[in-house]
């Protein structure tokens, strides 16, 4: 890939004899537990989330008034986020009552995907730890929603140049982020927030229901189909950051590759001065339609009179995505060939996908279950074991049941997640992040996405690191991780070009 | 006092790992699904305590 990605995921949690009312209390705990390499002090240096891209801010940000009954401690924002960066160059915190973890940025999609997935381990290490602790037990989910109503996020972070006019982005990604789901959604038993009894017995994403309008900058309530939050991590006058909210919670290591490969490529389109040849007419209505439609046939409605199926209109941007991007690289390639598989099988059986996508996955496993015990979709049971689909703990969860059967399709090994629990990409500058962490701990301030700023020789410097997101700068980063000391370190970032 | 890499070399594009190895064992593949073990997985499935969703409760988040 040519641009720098992450994975956000908030994670569900539950310990023995607590409530929502514990859960920040709890989810604080969990990342204080965490016991590998890691710094304190968040830099929030360039962070506002009320900051649109349309080029206004917001004077406040939605929140859900249903949230309102449940204990809100006083404490200040560091004391409640608890921030760890990891010497992996992850970030690890609680974000409204959820243990969250950032991956670091990654510039492929076999990297990302092993730093989502090390992520699963981290937050599990650390709660099992937590639980140690207390005696009382712990388990997080890898999902996004309660059945209740409460839904909360895995958001993805596309780095992407400035040009690219908000409108052409919100409008090119609507279609594209409404049908994306057909293969990035992780399916879910029931429907929420619909104000009636609807017949869903199941559908194909679980954020789905949680969506009310077509663009905006919340995410806590009336949550955008586009975001439009405007933190770009990145010098700002050359780059956005696009803040995707609208995805679920991958487990399949072939649908979080996918979801981001195929959202990189439609970038890239944009970035080449393409734009969507489709307009939805009710994109927000539409959602909900692709995620009910377990047949795939149902035609969406578009401007102009036309009407197209959620996989035709997929086939637009990817025949788009071939004709103006195959050969660019190896991610590029691999995502091409998978999208027409996937439209291709999605199209004929989509149940020849139960080894790729969560969705299918899912529905097959319950959908059997369900037959051999004779249940209905409407039984409490089906809902535990969809809840329990995201579990991280191996030997409980039911996604690494199937791993471990040997069902799923994986893209990395065992010991590639493992490594990344521990290393940073070695070509993205989360690598220098991770190596301050493991070698130069003691000398941080605060640390962030672009910058790191320490102490050094008694002054407070700051190494800007805005600049380094367009390059692989994997040479940078081999020259850095020969320094073994910190006057090492600030001599190769001091070293000017014509030096180098 | 600000250290900026805005004037360093931009440094040459290293091909990183493809996503499809051949050789190595470790790039994508088909899963081997003539014979796998689900009886294990019933079990769990079984296991799972019916009301866990029931009661699980959330605060609302991003």
């Amino acid at each position: 890939m040519d641009r720098l990605v992450g994975i956000e995921t908030e994670y569900g949690i539950i310990v023995d004899g607590r409530g929502p009312n514990d859960w920040i209390h709890e989810s604080i705990a969990v990342v204080q537990s965490y016991s590998g390499p890691s710094v304190r002090g968040w830099n929030y240096r360039g962070e506002d989330p009320r900051r649109d891209m349309r080029g206004f801010t917001v004077q406040h940000l939605a929140t859900n008034p249903d949230d309102a009954q449940f204990d809100t401690p006083a404490m200040s924002r560091e004391e409640e986020r608890t921030d760890r960066v990891l010497a992996n160059g992850a970030r690890l915190y609680n974000d409204h009552g959820h243990p969250e973890y950032a991956t670091p940025e990654c510039r492929s999609l076999r990297d990302l995907v092993a730093h989502d997935r090390a992520g699963e381990r981290i937050v599990l290490a650390a709660a099992q730890r937590h639980a140690a602790h207390t005696g009382r037990a712990v388990t997080l989910y890898k999902n996004n929603t309660d059945f209740h109503g409460a839904s909360y996020g895995t958001h993805e972070g596309y780095l992407m140049r400035r040009e690219v006019a908000p409108e052409t982005i919100i409008q090119t990604l609507l279609p594209f982020f409404v049908t994306r789901q057909i293969f990035a959604g992780a399916g879910k038993v029931g429907v929420e927030n619909d104000g009636s009894t609807r017949n869903v017995d199941y559908q194909i994403s679980q954020r789905a229901d949680f969506f009310t309008v077509e663009a905006s900058v919340d995410t806590l309530h009336n949550r955008p189909i586009v975001n439009t939050r405007d933190e770009p991590h990145a010098t700002p006058s050359r780059y956005r950051r696009l803040h995707v909210i609208c995805g679920d919670a991958n487990m399949s290591e072939y649908a979080t590759a996918l979801k981001v490969g195929t959202t990189c490529l439609v970038l890239a389109l944009m970035e080449a001065g393409w734009k969507a040849p489709v307009r939805l007419a009710d994109p927000v209505r539409a959602v909900r339609q692709v995620s009910r439609d377990l047949t795939l046939q149902q035609k969406l409605d578009c401007f102009g009179g036309q009407s197209l199926t959620a996989i035709e209109i997929q086939r637009l941007y990817q025949q788009a995505a071939l004709q103006e991007l195959r050969g660019r690289d190896e991610d590029t390639d691999w995502t091409l060939t998978e999208w027409a598989a996937t439209l291709d099988a999605l199209e004929h059986d989509p149940l020849t996908l139960s080894d790729s996508l969560d969705w299918v996955a899912k529905y097959c496993l319950l959908n059997t279950f369900r037959q051999e015990e004779g249940l209905d979709w409407k039984a409490p049971h089906l809902q535990s074991l969809d809840l329990t689909y995201h579990s991280v703990d191996p030997e409980q969860g039911l996604y690494y049941g199937l791993e471990q059967a040997g069902v799923m399709r994986r893209l990395v090994t065992e010991g590639r997640i493992q490594a990344a629990m521990s290393c940073p990409p070695a070509d993205t500058r989360a690598f220098i992040r991770g190596l301050f962490v493991e070698r130069f701990g003691q000398a941080v301030r605060s640390i962030g996405w672009n910058g790191i700023l320490f102490e050094y020789h008694g002054e407070n410097l700051l190494f800007d690191m805005n600049p380094l997101v367009e390059a692989n700068v994997s040479l940078l980063n081999e020259e850095l991780a020969a320094a073994e000391t910190l006057d090492e370190f600030v001599a190769v970032i001091q070293r000017k070009p014509e030096q180098d | 006092m600000i250290f900026t890499a805005e004037e360093r070399r931009q440094m040459p594009v290293v091909p990183t790992e493809p996503l499809r190895k051949s050789g190595d064992g470790d790039g994508p593949g088909k899963p081997d699904v003539k014979r796998p073990d689900t009886s294990d997985l019933l079990k769990r499935m079984r296991r799972v305590d019916p009301d866990a969703a029931r009661r699980y409760r959330q605060r609302s988040g991003q």
